[in-house]
């Protein structure tokens, strides 16, 4: 594409994508009618990135990635940059069109699906650094790494892999389906950002799992005994779970700060303890009443008390999301704000980084500690509330358990980033509701936990391998830039050179290259 | 052996000989195209300003990383080292810069630590131990535990483990830099001592003086290159200053004194105890007046970094009071303390002074997170932190392509001169200054001296500590002498020498008049 001689004129950013946008969806609609939708759409959509990369060195104030570094032209950007921008923008026109493809009809969905793609294909040219994009990347390979594990799994065990996928991709995408994994992602989500505000600090809270379940079943009887006037009433549920998780979490701080306990064990041990007081308290003779034959619980909470789900018919299916979805969002908005707009993050992210450089800036890493410990399980007092207030109503015995361990893997996932967690949650989700039909074609269920396994595993290593190999590739495109640090760095200034004594400049510090040398062993 | 170092090179093959080393790491090209032959019994010393290379080059022949380019030759064999244990083999040893030692084990047991195999760990290694230190005069006994001694004798017990080893050729990284110069001088005997026994010494170092009073040969590297090779008879310190750094060093000095009688920092009776109830700064006091430098010299370890973090806050005092302006901030913390108008050059900069990960503009905000412009109440200001953090880059002249960039993808210099950017902003009252050049390049370390000047004129008071006595002298108005976290002596920058320092930090105290100098600390 780059062949073709270009005007020698400069093009206005928003002209560029809207000729981008245009040629998407005018090659989408012209060839869907002659061929699937979903082929038509990722040929317009690469047609789109074509004429975006042709466009690309004519748009005023050029690329230049997060790193800020010229990347252009770098083998790195060619080679990795590029292609996954044009998969990533392919990829998001796709899930637009399925998505749309629901309650529309299909030629609109896939036009409008073509637009978002298009629209994409410009916005990641420009503006994706190599840095996201090899994230990006190391999160594709890792899920091939996993989907690639799994069905050797499945074909030592005499299973067909790619029938065993197909079935459980159908399944998973019928409407009620992706009802449950909305539902279940939510929770999920809302243990995962509980456990990232920890990992932000390198903290590990395990005690997730103890905090809501704790929370839910106060906030629960709560609900259940204090009958108040709507909104009020949810209020009420709410901020109590919040104080529950808050508080149990606390005590893991406070023993950190004052003792020095580790926040791992104490977490653990106060997950026990959790269990052993929720265990006490839902009796008959205490919170617990007699829900069914085989069940106690709280009371339920009055209908005026729950909140009220979303209807789904948008997605084809009579099931309703649950309505505090919209609490996961605001937490998760509230979670990004905080950690990068707020001083608070940033002496939140800066601890977590350097303990010593924070104690040195003024942070007071004590209060740090405890404060994002407090938080985590307010947080973590949230995770039933969802499954509580939009669906069973009482906590009773069977109430969902876990769901603080499989947050951590979740965070892991996500890397403790807001938007990375929610694809996190819902893949997880997807993965546990597809897995769900499998016994009816006797596959083993257990096949999505291999899965879920292998994959935040392979995550977490190709991740940090990626990671790694992208700093010292930065590192080194800015040695290129400045045309070698260390040359330019020594030359002298002559107008503090007098006099003749030579010795002693600083001795003590190896020179950088040796530190370099140090780091690469 | 031959006594005559310089003729044994005509007949016996060289005990070591590199070739067209060329050495790249991510960044930077570290070496490129070291020509280096070093005859065997002679002392011969690498020299080159910090970051020139020297330190990289020495890894690649103590085969702790293996050469992009070029050929090793080792007695006219060539050979290629994998790792450390390779160049043992072949009998090249390095003693390192920072000591490779347990303190709690015995001389012996850290001799004999990872070479069991060839005397055994007890009788038989004991005896090889006495025969080698009375071979070549190092006086170490065995049997003492390492954390009785000294560094000097540390430093022996270093280069007994080369020998231990069977080393033929000894490679010592810089090492004076963490001696005072009596302690030179006896390395320095040693050194001849083992030269008179036959072996080849590589000798790295940046100071001219010592280079010259002890090599036979001198090799200079300059930007990664060998540049010439000298002979010490008949080259002067400033001629291999001068194929350094390509041009003339610059040397710091004050000029005009700038002390006023304003006292901006009072420390008075400051006591500081270690956890164990040991006093380690003791009783100091100190005032520091606007406009004015004042220089703090000893030996590391001596209380001068527990000084520094009593004074910003960060450890708590046992005793004494620290006054700003005559308001007692004392037990203030840290955060208040750079509030009131404290910078603060910490010295160890990775662990203290950046967040290697994060980009230039938030290190901006690092220790500043209460002031304009980073922060608006309680929400970061971004845009108002990456203005200034560009304003910083181009005032303070850091070489970086954006503030975009992370903190760790910058050479020491271009970090350094970037904190002392921050710290600089906001028109600070007092600044703490640890180290300010360590492992900083000269041209960066003439930028900064510079900038010290410039604030200074401007009517900083400034707490200097320092390794660097020549940096101590030329930048301080007044120098205290610090042992044992006693201030022990008060010295004259503008008449006191590097020898009396380093005898008045070693606690023989400073020779002739000066210790009596008054108060007044001004120079003309």
């Amino acid at each position: 594409m780059s062949r073709i001689p270009r005007p020698n004129t400069t093009l206005p950013g928003p002209a560029a994508l809207g000729a981008a946008i245009v040629l998407g969806v005018a090659v989408t609609l012209a060839l869907d009618t002659a061929l699937l939708w979903w082929v038509a759409l990722i040929i317009g959509v690469a047609a789109a990135f074509a004429a975006v990369v042709w466009t690309g060195p004519l748009v005023p104030d050029g690329r230049s990635g997060s790193s800020g570094t010229r990347e252009e032209g770098t083998g790195l950007h060619e080679t990795l940059v590029v292609p996954t921008a044009l998969v990533l923008s392919a990829a998001s026109g796709l899930l637009a069109a399925w998505f749309l493809d629901l309650s529309l009809i299909e030629p609109v969905a896939a036009a409008l699906g073509a637009l978002v793609g298009s629209a994409m294909a410009f916005v990641l040219f420009h503006r994706l650094s190599a840095m996201l994009a090899l994230s990006f990347a190391a999160v594709l390979a890792a899920g091939v790494i996993a989907v690639a594990v799994t069905a050797a799994v499945l074909y030592l065990s005499g299973i067909p892999p790619l029938a065993t996928f197909e079935r459980m991709l159908e399944y998973g995408s019928r409407p009620d389906s992706l009802v449950r994994i909305i539902n279940d992602g939510t929770t999920y989500y809302l243990a995962a950002v509980a456990v990232a505000i920890g990992f932000k600090m390198k903290l590990f809270n395990i005690g997730v799992d103890g905090q809501y379940r704790l929370a839910a079943l106060l906030a629960a009887a709560v609900g259940g005994y204090l009958v108040l006037p709507p909104v009020l009433s949810q209020i009420v549920i709410v901020v109590t779970a919040v104080a529950v998780g808050g508080v149990w979490a606390g005590i893991a701080g406070y023993l950190k700060v004052a003792r020095g306990v580790s926040e791992v064990i104490s977490t653990i041990m106060l997950n026990a303890v959790a269990t052993g007081i929720t265990a006490y308290l839902l009796s008959t003779n205490r919170l617990a009443v007699e829900i069914s034959t085989n069940n106690i619980g709280t009371p339920p909470i009055p209908e005026s008390s729950w909140v009220p789900g979303i209807p789904a018919t948008f997605l084809g299916s009579d099931h309703e999301i649950f309505g505090l979805v919209l609490l996961a969002v605001a937490v998760g908005v509230g979670y990004w704000v905080m950690l990068n707009r707020t001083r608070f993050g940033f002496e939140l992210r800066a601890t977590g980084q350097s303990q010593t450089a924070a104690e040195a800036s003024g942070v007071n890493v004590k209060k740090m500690v405890f404060l994002s410990m407090l938080f985590s399980g307010m947080v973590a007092g949230l995770v039933g509330l969802p499954q509580l207030l939009g669906s069973s109503h009482y906590y009773a015995l069977d109430f969902p358990t876990g769901i603080g361990f499989i947050g951590i893997a979740i965070a892991l996932l996500g890397r403790n980033h807001p938007v990375g967690i929610v694809f996190a949650a819902l893949f997880w989700s997807f993965l546990n509701q597809a897995s769900g039909i499998l016994p009816f074609d006797g596959v083993p269920q257990e096949i999505a936990v291999i899965s879920q396994a292998t994959i935040v595993l392979t995550v977490v290593v190709v991740y940090e391998v990626v990671h790694r190999w992208g700093r010292r590739y930065q590192q080194q495109q800015i040695g290129k830039q400045l045309g070698g640090t260390a040359e330019q760095d020594t030359e002298p200034v002559p107008s503090a050179a007098e006099g003749g004594t030579t010795d002693g400049e600083d001795g003590a510090a190896p020179d950088s290259g040796g530190e370099r040398g140090g780091k690469t062993q | 052996m031959s006594s005559t170092p310089s003729g044994a090179g005509a007949q016996d093959p060289p005990a070591v000989e590199l070739r067209g080393i060329t050495k790249r790491f991510p960044g930077v090209v570290a070496n490129h195209d070291i020509d280096i032959t070093v005859a065997p019994g002679t002392v011969h010393a690498i020299v080159g300003e910090n970051g020139a290379g020297k330190s990289t080059l020495m890894k690649t022949l103590y085969g702790m990383h293996r050469p992009d380019e070029g050929h090793i030759r080792v007695r006219g064999r060539e050979v290629r080292f994998g790792s450390p244990s390779d160049a043992i083999r072949h009998g090249i040893g390095m003693v390192h810069q920072h000591f490779m030692l347990a303190d709690n084990l015995t001389v012996l047991e850290n001799v004999v630590l990872g070479a069991e195999r060839r005397f055994g760990i007890g009788g038989r290694a004991r005896a090889r131990i006495r025969e080698l230190s009375a071979q070549y005069g190092l006086g170490v006994d065995p049997d003492r535990l390492m954390e009785d001694l000294g560094v000097g004798e540390r430093q022996r017990v270093e280069i007994l483990k080369v020998l231990y080893r069977g080393a033929q050729t000894i490679i010592l990284d810089e090492p004076t830099a963490v001696l005072v110069p009596q302690e030179v001088d006896e390395l320095f005997d040693n050194l001849r001592e083992l030269k008179r026994e036959g072996l080849t010494v590589i000798f790295i170092s940046h100071k001219l003086d010592e280079v010259l009073s002890v090599a036979d040969e001198i090799t200079v590297i300059r930007r990664g290159t060998t540049v010439a090779t000298a002979d010490p008879g008949t080259t002067t310190a400033r001629e291999l200053a001068t194929l350094m750094v390509g041009g003339e060093l610059p040397v710091p000095e004050l000029r005009e004194s700038t002390v006023t009688d304003h006292v901006v920092l009072s420390l008075d009776g400051v006591t500081v105890r270690s956890s164990d109830g040991r006093a380690v700064v003791d009783g100091v006091s100190v005032d520091i007046r606007r406009g004015e430098i004042v220089g703090i010299a000893g030996v590391e370890g001596n209380g001068q970094s527990e000084l520094i973090e009593a004074v910003m806050g960060m450890r708590p005092l046992a005793s004494g009071r620290v006054l700003l302006e005559g308001q007692d901030v004392t037990g203030w913390p840290t955060l208040r303390i750079r509030e009131a108008g404290v910078g603060y050059i910490p010295e160890d900069r990775h662990r203290h002074g950046v967040l290697l990960e994060s980009p230039l503009w938030e290190n901006r905000i690092l220790g500043h997170q209460t002031k304009e412009p980073s922060v608006r109440g309680p929400w970061i200001d971004r845009a108002g932190a990456r203005a200034d953090s560009e304003r910083i880059v181009a005032e303070y002249d850091v070489r970086t392509p954006g503030i975009d960039v992370i903190a760790d993808a910058l050479s020491g210099g271009n970090q350094q001169k970037f904190i002392i950017g921050r710290e600089m902003s906001g028109s600070p009252r007092f600044l703490v200054a640890a180290h300010p050049t360590r492992g900083v390049d000269v041209g960066a370390q003439a930028a900064i001296w510079e900038q010290l000047r410039d604030a200074r004129a401007a009517g900083l008071a400034v707490l200097l500590v320092s390794a660097d006595l020549d940096e101590l002298i030329g930048m301080s108005d007044t120098l205290h002498v610090i042992l044992r976290g006693r201030l022990v002596a008060q010295a004259d920058p503008t008449t006191v020498t590097p020898e009396q320092l380093g005898s008045a930090m070693t606690g023989a105290g400073l020779d002739g008049d000066q210790s009596t100098e008054g108060e007044g600390g001004a120079h003309e």
